[in-house]
């Protein structure tokens, strides 16, 4: 088995490496963090230096990797500490590739490729978060036309977006697996309204509710076949699963070193506090669970590699990121103290960041239910 | 070769006595080349036996001179040839160097004559190692310190024009500084300040610590570098700036090796450490051990400033 | 225009460990394109691309110099091409040996019209190399570049500006030429994955040390010892901390004693 990197992956990471120390200080994730704004101008950077199209399809401008690759740079990213900095963007592309009109590709992926976000996903609802069979936004189509209302909740980069990706039910279609239908809709169209929500997790990522108000689009906003929404939102949720994971590994790594080097320097009682028993059980447990989600981590993308079927693999390692980055981040606060808590202590935002975790992308809970699900039925 | 001389190549830089002191070590005659002014000519005329002028440069940079040079000191195959560290210097060295076939020795510490053998104490690596170097065979070909400038003396040599052939280039401009960046090297206190700092705010403590002091403020490489709370022209370490303060004040800053290679030449160094077995303190003239968030505002005020 | 970039495969002394008698153990380094040296890669590429021209990079060192990983880091930083001389005879030579091999190697290249190098190695950090390449070439060397342009039309040679204690010094300059960037004459672009993906595509030649005419070295060194620098000599006063207020006092009052302050 080999761990480890090649060549190209190397110097891919000293490339990003380079950009991170230029383009993403500490300085800049904390300023962002305390004024509540995306990372433009490091968005900007990343494009520039070509990390905006990792993944794409050559003929879309774009230069194929594997997931190795694009975990490894996605963990290495969130370890500056910059949460969601990178990795979405590709499961925008391919959303829009696999499925969109080429009319939905131009614009999506021209938006992608000048370092812009191209569209938030409208999925969750005041009422319908994973049971999707609760959704309520309708859409009616009518003389070529469809027209929706609705509410859509918590929708995260919605400010930043030019476009919702939105999931909207037929309201005469019975059967709700078949009734759900993906749309690209602009958010500056008439009837589009939304109101930001304030967080105490991720105030690097805008969320919002999103109110339609009778939208009447052209039915050419149809992302993929009438009635495949779903279908077509599941295809990735597998790999936005990993990309969440390599997230938490990554910002769970920041937290340890931070925490390491303060046990390292901070002395009580004549010594530094990592001398002492206590502090060092909580740094070992601490470095297993990095190396426990490292391992999960790479080892899942390899699947994705070797196209050994994930079945509810995502849905495993993503719980257990999430869950082993915030027992870190915990840890790691409780180490500092009183100090982990104050603002300004890189540790106190690593903290809430991952704490959103256990939620985006599906909660601990549901994960559960995908994989205790799959684990019986492969067992039955 | 020719033993008793030892021979300094100056580039149109009157600022030459580091020159002369190490080579009046390795010569009992010191003779001068120089490529620029007649009067930088004429003020190193007074420190040394001989002068060898390439005549007015005009628009020629000091570096078109310096196939002349390589040419005038191989002819003559001192036993010792020094220069300057500065961009001038090293050229005329780097053509002296190839033309003897002989390695330019920078980061010299000190000279020695060991029998007819150049002995250069230098610091190798950026400064992490010290290595004492014996010369055999060859001239040894130094780039030191330029030191002060000299004055034009009484007692001056003779200054010997010499017909140079410089090569074709032309300066056709020179705009003055303008550009007001930090000048740590000229600070005569200068306060780094290392990871023991725990937020980008308390900058101005060690602010505060400076002002009182007179001094600029200056930084270990993670706080320029990894979290970016310093410009980097303020970051003293290996890769970084080195300095020769009459004092400096290390605050937070553990004393790696790689920091401390950059203030070695500092006259008095003092530490400030929560951590008594901090390497700083092995390092150091006087040291605090204790918290620099009480440290630092009680010595700004012992000083008489405002913490 | 034919521009040549003399580089280095190094190790960061940043991570070296220095025995107490001085030694130094380079094995956790990390071997990279040295420090500043892709400040001269990006001056070289913007030249070539405003005239046309081709960048060669040029290394030279111990055998280890030459793998995969080494090759692909430099050609993915906007060379055309890439010539090494890879031979331990060459471990741990000097700056004048490593100049005489370079310029051997900027001969074989042939018709090069400009040698661009970095400020200087990242492990030896002498700055010196670039000019006794210069020197061993006969041509001109410039250190302190901060930018370099093609000449007005009409005139040959290139223009460049050099930053010097006096100011910003511009000369017109003929070619051939030896010039070494400042630590920051540009910011260097960082190499893509379609870089990375393209350098393994790129000619690399091999020159055989024994091949290129370079002459012996003029003068020996040997080393006779070495030493862990400084530190030793200063002997520490160490106030206790604990009241903050008397250990300042104490020290301010030692300070003003000694004639520091």
């Amino acid at each position: 088995m080999d761990f480890g990197l090649t060549d190209e992956q190397q110097l891919l990471l000293e490339s990003l490496d380079e950009l991170l120390e230029r383009e993403c200080p500490e300085s800049y994730i904390a300023d962002l963090d305390l004024h509540h704004q995306p990372p433009t101008s490091f968005r900007k950077a990343m494009h520039e230096a070509g990390f905006m199209s990792l993944g794409f399809p050559e003929e879309y401008g774009g230069t194929p990797v594997d997931a190795i690759t694009l975990v490894l740079l996605a963990a290495r990213t969130a370890r500056q500490g910059l949460n969601n900095g990178y990795g979405l963007e590709l499961l925008q592309a391919m959303d829009i590739i696999e499925f969109g009109s080429d009319e939905q590709k131009a614009e999506v992926l021209g938006l992608l490729s000048s370092g812009d976000v191209p569209f938030a996903l409208g999925f969750t609802e005041p009422g319908a978060g994973s049971d999707n069979s609760a959704m309520t936004t309708s859409a009616v189509h009518h003389d070529g036309l469809v027209t929706f209302n609705g509410t859509k909740t918590l929708i995260t980069n919605a400010l930043q977006s030019k476009y919702l990706l939105l999931m909207a039910k037929d309201p005469a279609v019975e059967d709700p697996r078949k009734a759900i239908s993906m749309y690209l809709v602009p958010m500056d169209a008439p009837g589009v309204t939304t109101n930001r929500l304030d967080k105490i997790v991720w105030h690097i990522s805008d969320s919002c509710e999103i109110f339609l108000d009778d939208v009447t689009l052209p039915e050419s906003c149809l992302v993929g076949v009438k009635g495949n929404g779903f279908k077509q939102l599941m295809r990735n949720f597998e790999m936005e699963r990993l990309v969440i994971a390599s997230q938490c590994l990554g910002l769970a790594e920041c937290a340890f070193e931070d925490a390491a080097s303060y046990a390292a320097q901070r002395v009580q009682f004549g010594r530094p506090i990592g001398e002492f028993q206590l502090i060092q059980q909580k740094l070992t447990d601490m470095a297993i669970k990095v190396e426990n989600m490292r391992n999960f981590v790479f080892r899942t993308a390899w699947m994705l590699d070797q196209h050994v079927p994930l079945k509810s693999q995502g849905a495993l390692c993503k719980r257990y990121c999430a869950m082993a980055a915030f027992e870190v981040a915990d840890e790691a606060m409780q180490i500092f103290g009183g100090v982990g808590v104050t603002v300004g202590t890189r540790v106190s935002r690593l903290w809430r960041d991952i704490r959103g975790h256990r939620f985006g992308g599906g909660t601990d809970e549901i994960m559960v239910h995908i994989a205790g699900r799959q684990i019986v039925k492969d067992h039955s | 070769m020719n033993a008793a001389q030892s021979w300094i190549v100056v580039a149109d830089d009157a600022a030459a006595t580091g020159l002369v002191e190490v080579a009046r070590t390795l010569g009992t005659e010191v003779v001068a080349v120089v490529a620029g002014r007649r009067a930088v000519a004429e003020a190193v005329a007074g420190v040394v036996d001989r002068v060898l002028w390439l005549g007015e440069p005009g628009t020629a940079p000091v570096e078109a001179f310096a196939p002349d040079v390589a040419r005038l000191v191989a002819e003559a195959a001192p036993r010792a040839v020094v220069g300057a560290t500065t961009p001038g210097g090293r050229a005329l060295l780097g053509a002296v160097g190839a033309a003897l076939r002989s390695p330019v020795l920078a980061g010299v510490e000190r000279v020695e004559l060991a029998g007819d053998d150049v002995v250069v104490t230098r610091s190798v690596l950026g400064g992490i190692s010290q290595h004492r170097t014996a010369v055999a065979g060859g001239p040894a070909v130094l780039a030191v310190d330029a030191g002060a400038a000299v004055a034009v003396s009484d007692t001056a040599a003779a200054v010997e024009e010499v017909a140079a052939t410089p090569l074709p280039a032309q300066v056709v401009e020179v705009r003055p500084t303008t550009v007001a960046g930090v000048d740590l090297g000229a600070a005569r206190v200068v306060v780094g300040v290392g990871r023991g700092l725990k937020a980008r705010e308390d900058v101005a403590l060690i602010s505060g610590l400076a002002g009182a002091l007179g001094g600029e403020v200056a930084c270990s490489r993670p706080l320029a570098e990894g979290v970016d709370w310093l410009p980097k022209d303020r970051y003293i370490g290996i890769s970084g700036q080195r300095v020769s303060p009459e004092l400096y004040v290390a605050v937070g800053i553990s004393g790696q090796l790689q920091h401390m290679v950059g203030v070695r030449e500092a006259k008095v160094i003092v530490a400030v450490n929560s951590d008594k077995a901090a390497p700083v303190f092995a390092q150091c003239d006087y040291g605090i051990v204790g918290d620099l968030y009480q440290v630092v505002p009680a010595l700004t005020a012992a000083l008489g400033g405002t913490a | 225009m034919k521009i040549v970039v003399a580089y280095k495969w190094a190790p960061n002394p940043q991570d070296a460990d220095v025995a107490a008698d001085g030694s130094v153990d380079l094995g956790r380094a990390k071997w990279a394109v040295s420090e500043y040296d892709p400040v001269a890669l990006e001056l070289a590429r913007q030249l070539a691309d405003a005239t046309g021209g081709e960048v060669i990079g040029l290394t030279v060192g111990a055998a280890g110099i030459d793998t995969p990983l080494a090759r692909k880091a430099a050609l993915s930083r906007g060379l055309d091409r890439l010539v090494l001389v890879a031979d331990d005879a060459l471990d741990g030579a000097d700056g004048t040996r490593v100049a005489a091999v370079l310029a051997a190697a900027v001969r074989g290249i042939g018709d090069v019209d400009v040698v661009l190098a970095g400020d200087s190695s990242v492990d030896v950090a002498a700055g010196q190399v670039a000019l006794t390449l210069a020197g061993t070439l006969g041509w001109l060397g410039l250190a302190a570049v901060s930018a370099v342009r093609v000449a007005d039309a009409g005139t040959a040679g290139l223009v460049v500006e050099r930053e010097l204690p006096a100011g910003t010094a511009v000369v017109s300059v003929p070619t051939p030429v030896v010039l070494a960037a400042t630590a920051d004459a540009v910011v260097p672009r960082v190499a893509g994955m379609k870089d990375i993906l393209a350098a393994a595509k790129k000619p690399v030649e091999v020159l055989s040390l024994a091949e290129l005419s370079v002459a012996e070295p003029g003068a020996v060194l040997t080393t006779l010892a070495t030493a862990k620098p400084g530190g030793a000599e200063r002997t520490a006063r160490i106030f206790d901390g604990s009241d903050a207020a008397a250990a300042a006092t104490e020290l301010v009052g030692a300070l003003r004693q000694s004639g520091a302050l």
